[in-house]
């Protein structure tokens, strides 16, 4: 790690030094800071990503086709401060400065995905086959999106078919593991009509990290991905664009226990519907009615052949349909004059969100609804002086009305440097799972109950007698689960530096009423009764930064760090007055846990880091290039019984590196064959099981 | 589908940076003594009914006892039961016939210097005085994928025994030998291993 952030001091050293000798040149679009390309997902209006005063992390088409990767978890994986982690109920999801997947808005062409698993979103679900490019916001956001935004937003941007002529491009890919992906993307455009289409099969025989254990670490599966899209330009005012997603995966989840080999698989299916009128009113004044439905269903069914006794039966059948009209008006839009309160554009919207979950262990199928509204103002009230001041209102069936504001400003000192700051506040509804649960485990015996349902639950177990003692008064249960909710500050630097360019963003989280399970009763049985909570205060603080260099014409080298700290307010306090303990390994005794100690949060690494080289032999008509991601180590959960995560516990994994490398020539021009691997050191750990070692691979793309 | 390796080597080295300091001075009457291996098994479980008896222990002797009156804790797998209070309606316990009571407090053992002031709780119906289930009492249960049964580190027990005597306890291990990275496949249970005071003058709350 020394190395590396010497490397990196060294890096931005030099860039400041080459900014006084060198004129600025033009950045290379592989990467992911491109300055003059324009994203959506900050201000919902097209705006340039350098002129935006908040952290926005741009990956483009090209990054993503150099890399090799396939699926989504995986480009974002390689960009700073996007870390995808596997937590303690061994599914994964994605952290954006240090907040979990649970905090975190996934969007695709601006419409949110749903169906988590235990709160998080498995970004490998998504096929990064027909994306144009990939939108990420850092910092609240709920200002714009609502519910979920506390941590980021991701923005998925599919690819528009922007010609006349019939395009489009096919590929196979076949890898270690048997991995296979194929893409089809077709797009033809007409004089007042345009459509694409895209088809993705990938397919994994999985693997095994553990021979020890049986079953494989991950069980084979299969997935397709079709996405069809059409655009038609009514008249010069108005256009209209729909697009069906449809997913579906089916794994095998056979296993044995005691010796019976149960039989079955888990399926994911899900539906995007996607509707959207454009109207240009005037020049000024843009509108979009927009209507979303989407559907996730997850079913898993285990059973033994023979017996035919079912293990498991599961399933989870998530419905969302939004219909959202918004607009912008620029105003003054005819002036030349773009300085002062008078010239901005107003942004603004509402919407009615309906959700529905129908799933195993709740008693019936539950719904939401919430009405909310938005706007947003964009001006400069001076030259060099950006701002943008934006609130939204939700109101909602469960749980309290929301109430969420974000100012961001931006000012250029200097043509190379500015200065940009934002505050935010970020919320997330209690989902259905923290108010519906109904849950019992069998082996063990202790039930885990949903905020409103369990009231009336612990009621009918004490009338079949299996409470020995409620340990929360009723009053406690009947006060509303409160959101929870963040405060989010970002403060950063923009420097342009001759042939690269520096951003550095200082970020602070402070979590407040963030829900957890505690204990609500006690059982005749000895186990416990859990249910949610508001209740932990938590903050993640740290920086990122990111240069960009073009060393030639032909090698660009792009460096990112990211600095974390997570922690609990309350157990920080709680270790500082010696409240919290460990067990010396000697005697067995406990003894207070120094401050130094405390680690911190689970899955959260101090230290994130990557190098990316890329160079180009334009007479070869050949790219190669090589990624460096470091991640430092964290701890998976507490081992020693203080509830938290101290440098005693010995669930740690330590730091590692991976490198991910390719190689793509393009030969007869419409042909492109690319030789890569990724893990290259073929580093693997059984508790990251969504790892496995070297994944090389070979593909084949035809443009046409 | 996640299987685990415990990273033992960096236990190893964080630990060579502590200390303990249990230094009594040689002129206190009050001495810390350890119990090891206090077996005290229990049948059934795992959803099925819990019985067998409890295993009886008496600070002043320092020992375990089958006395049905000269003793002040039973164990029973991971329920503690103090002879003071009534029956909780548990099977297979013993009368409680003296006067004990329990106090949790939060620290070290050493940190913990007299029973004035301390509430004392007995056992009841339904309920003992040292919560069973994980976190509430003695223990945490890890779950997933240790299932260790692991003393709650912090946590003193201070007693008032039948002889009207105190003492106060601290839990160490849950395994046989006490291990100092028990493995819940490998090593046995349930063998309790504590280290505790005695004040041997009767009413004295003095415990250091």
């Amino acid at each position: 790690m020394q190395f590396r952030l010497a490397t990196l001091l060294l890096l931005i050293g030099t860039h400041i030094i080459v900014a006084q000798s060198q004129e600025p040149s033009v950045t290379d679009s592989i990467l992911s800071q491109e300055l003059d390309e324009v994203i959506v997902t900050a201000t919902r209006t097209a705006r340039q990503l350098s002129s935006l005063p908040l952290p926005v992390t741009l990956v483009g088409k090209k990054q993503i086709i150099k890399s090799g990767t396939v699926r989504l978890n995986e480009i974002l994986n390689e960009q700073t401060g996007i870390i995808t982690v596997t937590d303690e109920s061994g599914f994964q999801g994605v952290q954006i400065q240090g907040i979990a997947s649970d905090y975190i808005l996934i969007l695709i062409d601006g419409v949110p995905l749903v169906g988590r698993s235990a709160g998080n979103f498995d970004l490998s679900r998504l096929t990064v086959g027909n994306i144009k490019q990939i939108e990420v916001v850092k910092g609240p956001s709920s200002s714009l999106y609502g519910s979920e935004a506390l941590g980021g937003v991701i923005n998925i941007i599919t690819e528009k078919p922007e010609k006349q002529d019939f395009s489009g491009n096919a590929s196979y890919r076949i890898g270690s593991f048997s991995q296979q992906d194929m893409n089809l993307d077709l797009k033809q455009g007409f004089k007042k009509f345009r459509y694409g289409f895209f088809a993705n099969r990938f397919s994994s025989n999985g693997y095994d990290l553990n021979e020890d254990a049986e079953g494989q670490t991950v069980n084979p599966y299969t997935n397709y991905t079709l996405n069809g899209r059409l655009y038609y330009d009514i008249n010069d005012k108005l256009s209209l664009f729909t697009s069906g997603r449809f997913y579906d995966q089916v794994q095998d989840a056979g296993f044995t226990v005691d010796s019976i080999q149960y039989e079955g698989d888990t399926k994911e299916r899900e539906w995007n519907a996607h509707a959207r009128l454009d109207h240009k009113w005037t020049p000024a004044l843009n509108m979009a009615y927009e209507l979303y439905y989407t559907n996730y269903v997850a079913t898993e069914l285990l059973a033994d052949p023979i017996s035919t006794d079912v293990l498991s039966d599961s399933d989870f059948d998530q419905k969302l349909l939004r219909p959202e009209v918004r607009g912008s008006y620029t105003f003054n839009v005819e002036d030349e004059n773009r300085t002062g309160f008078q010239y901005g554009t107003l942004t603004a919207g509402a919407g009615l969100q309906l959700d529905e979950l129908d799933r195993t262990y709740f008693e019936e199928k539950v719904n939401f609804t919430s009405q909310y509204l938005y706007a947003q103002y964009d001006f400069d009230p001076l030259e060099k002086l950006n701002v943008i001041a934006g609130a939204r209102f939700d109101n909602h069936s469960e749980y309290n009305n929301q109430f969420s504001p974000k100012l961001a400003l931006r000012y250029q000192l200097n043509p190379n440097l500015a200065i940009k700051g934002s505050v935010g506040y970020g919320f997330k509804a209690p989902d259905f799972r923290q108010l519906y649960f109904d849950f019992t485990n069998s082996a063990v015996g202790y039930t885990v109950l949903g905020y409103n349902v369990a009231l009336d639950k612990l009621q009918e177990l004490e009338e079949q007698d299996q409470i020995l003692d409620v340990v929360v008064t009723e009053d406690e249960l009947s006060q509303p689960l409160e959101a929870e909710s963040s405060i989010g500050y970002n403060l950063g630097l923009t420097l342009k530096h001759g042939v690269g360019n520096t951003e550095i963003n200082f970020f602070r989280n402070d979590f407040k009423n963030l829900i957890d399970t505690r204990i609500i009763a006690r059982k005749t049985n000895g186990q416990n009764v859990f249910s949610y909570m508001n209740f932990d205060e938590i903050y993640t603080t740290g920086f990122e930064i990111n240069s960009a260099y073009k060393l030639t014409d032909n090698l660009n080298i792009s460096a990112g760090y990211q600095l974390l700290y997570a922690f609990d307010k309350q157990r920080r306090e709680d270790v500082k007055n010696d409240q919290v303990f460990v067990r010396d390994a000697n005697t067995g005794q406990s003894v207070a846990l120094a401050t130094s100690d405390y680690f911190g949060l689970v899955n959260r690494s101090r230290h994130n880091a990557n190098l990316k080289f890329y160079y180009d032999i334009p007479s070869a008509n050949t790219h190669a290039n090589l990624r460096v991601l470091y991640r430092s180590k964290y701890a998976q959960y507490d081992t020693n019984g203080n509830g938290l995560i101290d440098n005693y516990d010995t669930s740690f994994i330590d730091g590692f590196v991976t490198l991910n490398a390719a190689v793509s020539k393009i030969f007869y021009t419409d042909f492109t064959l690319q030789v890569g691997a990724n893990n290259l050191l073929d580093y693997t750990d059984n508790n990251i099981p969504t790892m496995p070692g070297i994944q090389a691979f070979i593909k084949l793309n035809y443009q046409f | 589908m996640t299987k685990n390796i415990l990273a033992v080597a960096f236990l190893a080295m964080a630990f060579t940076s502590c200390s303990s300091d249990d230094d009594s001075t040689p002129t206190d009457p009050v001495q810390t003594e350890t119990v090891s291996n206090l077996y005290a098994p229990q049948t059934g479980g795992q959803g099925e009914p819990v019985g067998g008896e409890f295993t009886k222990f008496d600070f002043e002797t320092g020992a375990i006892t089958t006395s049905d009156t000269a003793w002040d804790i039973a164990f029973r797998g991971t329920t503690i039961a103090v002879n003071g209070g009534t029956l909780t309606g548990t099977e297979d316990e013993p009368e409680r016939n003296g006067n004990v009571g329990v106090a949790e407090v939060t620290g070290t053992l050493a940190s913990v210097t007299t029973a004035e002031g301390l509430t004392f709780e007995q056992d009841a119906e339904a309920s003992f005085a040292i919560a069973t289930g994980s976190d509430n009492g003695w223990y945490n249960y890890a779950g997933d994928p240790t299932h260790l049964i692991t003393p709650i580190p912090g946590k003193v027990f201070v007693f008032r025994t039948t002889e009207g005597n105190f003492a106060k306890v601290e839990f160490i291990s849950y395994y046989e030998d006490a291990p100092s990275e028990p493995n819940a496949f490998e090593d046995a249970t349930p063998y309790y291993t504590f280290n505790f005071v005695y004040n041997p003058n009767e009413g004295d709350t003095s415990l250091e």
